[in-house]
């Protein structure tokens, strides 16, 4: 009997390993690279040289401006490396995969989904830069904001500066084919050009500790090319013909100087910040003649500063309160 | 198949009641109101009143009865002011001189111009820095971007640093005595910072580290009531060095100290 069964089982145990491990182990799809693999866990330098060999070339500043050598993949994947004729893992740097051709993707590779999320305490880099005493002067106070025009302060546009124009519309195109002007958005940066020039080597975390910013996601994810933006009319560089946003970034985005990390942040800005001006008697009744319209309309759609996917909706609590009005929904409206 | 235990029950009941527990140790459960901070400064009894800029502040749960160990904590600490760190450190005259013209407390405070590198109004860790940096990266215009990563720690980010180990010792204080996490803001140009998502209860507004103000240290520890209606920001929260009549608090001034 047991020498019946044995077989039976060594086959059945086959079976297993066939239909359930071969996801896992035989169809991998070496195309692919992932950062969350455990293989690939081991500290960011044993791939990535910082700065790599061919940065003078492409870079204004030392930077890892190229993929990591063979030895980096070919360490453990050399039979992959030598799998027919085009073997699919050089696919993952090269465009062409081929032993003659040593073509490769712009590093790093276009329209690949991101791997890493960005750890950055806007709090402590805003103490930073933002340390000032007051200037003693025959016992007077003097406040910082009065120093000599000609000297460079580092502020938040030393990261933020105006963002270049969008040449793409997001997916799904621009909300009533409204384009925002180049005056709309401000610029996040996109390399390392604005952390290596004080994190190169001694300030931690250094350029070497990648993990000192980088943060491996959960999930692999595609960035946006334009910010979600509630009040998509609204322009940084704006404020009409004499310019007049002029107000300090922390004096809108409230709650910016006390966050520690990019994970849930958000703009956090205040309808004060817009009703100061735009709702002010004697000045500007912006607030005051939408709500009168949605008032007598509830389809009017609020256009100021929204685009219709947001101006449709009820006008949020806070718009009412700051109007001194008592809050209402479109659906008590006529 | 998915049998329910009693363990299960209570760790469900568990889960469920654990935000009105966390929501009943920290005090205030709505979190909704909003405190629209204000500090002005005056530079004499007849200046008009001026918003003290890029200063930060905390706001500790618990009135200033509750945080009187915390209080004495911040009025016993010694403070070293930005010029004598920056000569016990052995900064050159003209290094000291290039913080002071800028009111800045640390190198990163405005970006470093090539005049100050070389020349007569050259700063000389400015110009070891730029020739290392230039040595280093092989071309002038990275080398003067990235000079401060040339400068030693101690003239780099040494001042913030030992700002910072006070700051932090506090603030474990202010938390363990208060029982809650501590918000934090920085005032903008105007001196105008806003502390956001509060609960309705007694706060005390305080900088914990004194601000240098001319020729003195201020101290703010202010007691703030924080009501349901708090929402519209209309009303600030005016603090200054001065009583004036708007003015909810005054600082505690002393005279700058000695350096060692």
């Amino acid at each position: 009997m047991t020498l019946v069964l044995l077989p039976v089982k060594s086959i059945l145990l086959s079976v297993f390993i066939c239909v359930c491990l071969w996801p896992v182990y035989g169809a991998l799809d070496y195309t692919k690279f992932s950062h969350s693999t455990p293989k690939h866990k081991s500290a960011c330098n044993t791939c990535h040289k910082i700065p790599t060999n061919n940065w003078t070339k492409v870079s204004a500043f030392p930077d890892v401006t190229d993929f990591p050598d063979h030895d980096a993949c070919a360490s453990c994947h050399r039979p992959q490396f030598f799998k027919g004729a085009r073997p699919p893992i050089c696919s993952v740097c090269h465009s062409k995969t081929s032993p003659k051709d040593d073509a490769r993707y712009e590093f790093r590779k276009p329209a690949s989904t991101e791997q890493f999320t960005i750890e950055f305490p806007h709090d402590r880099h805003q103490d930073v830069i933002a340390l000032k005493s007051l200037k003693s002067s025959s016992n007077a106070v003097l406040l910082a904001h009065a120093a000599p025009p000609q000297q460079n302060f580092n502020n938040c546009t030393i990261c933020h500066s105006q963002a270049a124009t969008f040449s793409k519309p997001p997916a799904g195109g621009w909300i009533d084919s409204y384009i925002p002007p180049d005056a709309t958005f401000k610029a996040a940066p996109v390399d390392h050009s604005s952390c290596f020039n004080c994190h190169w080597k001694s300030q931690e975390p250094v350029a070497a500790n990648c993990n000192g910013c980088h943060k491996l996601a959960t999930t692999p994810y595609l960035s946006l090319n334009i910010p979600t933006r509630i009040s998509l009319k609204f322009q940084h560089e704006g404020g009409g013909e004499k310019k007049q946003h002029v107000a300090e970034c922390t004096s809108c985005h409230i709650n910016i100087t006390k966050s520690a990390t990019l994970r849930g942040l958000k703009p956090d800005v205040p309808i004060t910040a817009c009703t100061e001006c735009h709702n002010k008697d004697g000045l500007r009744q912006d607030l005051n003649k939408e709500l009168n319209a949605l008032d007598k309309n509830r389809a009017f759609v609020c256009t100021y500063c929204h685009t219709s996917n947001v101006g449709s909706l009820d006008a949020p609590a806070s718009h009412y309160l700051i109007a001194q009005r008592p809050s209402r929904k479109r659906s008590d409206l006529k | 198949m998915n049998r329910i235990t009693p363990l299960s029950i209570f760790l469900l009941a568990l889960a469920a009641a654990l935000p009105f527990a966390i929501g009943h140790s920290q005090g205030p459960t709505q979190q909704v109101a909003v405190l629209r901070l204000k500090v002005k400064l005056k530079a004499n009894d007849s200046a008009t009143l001026k918003g003290l800029p890029r200063k930060r502040f905390f706001l500790i749960n618990g009135s200033l009865e509750q945080n009187r160990t915390l209080i004495e904590a911040i009025e016993r600490q010694p403070l070293t002011t930005r010029d004598c760190y920056y000569q016990r450190n052995g900064a050159s005259p003209a290094l000291i001189g290039w913080l002071k013209d800028g009111d800045c407390e640390s190198i990163y405070c405005r970006a470093v111009e090539q005049e100050f590198v070389s020349g007569p109004k050259a700063v000389p860790e400015f110009a070891t820095a730029f020739g290392a940096s230039e040595k280093e990266f092989g071309n002038a215009a990275t080398a003067l971007k990235w000079l401060t990563t040339n400068v030693p720690p101690n003239l780099r980010d040494g001042f913030y640093r030992e700002r910072k180990s006070v700051l932090d010792a506090l603030l474990k204080q202010a938390q363990t005595s208060s029982g809650a996490p501590i918000q934090s803001v920085m005032t903008d140009r105007n001196g105008t910072a806003f502390f956001t998502g509060l609960g309705v209860g007694t706060y005390v507004v305080s900088n914990l580290v004194p601000a240098e103000l001319g020729q003195t240290l201020a101290t703010w520890n202010c007691e703030v009531q924080i009501k349901p209606d708090d929402l519209a920001t209309e009303k600030p929260f005016l603090i200054s060095n001065r009583k004036d009549k708007p003015v909810k608090c005054v600082a505690v001034e002393k005279p700058l100290p000695t350096c060692q």
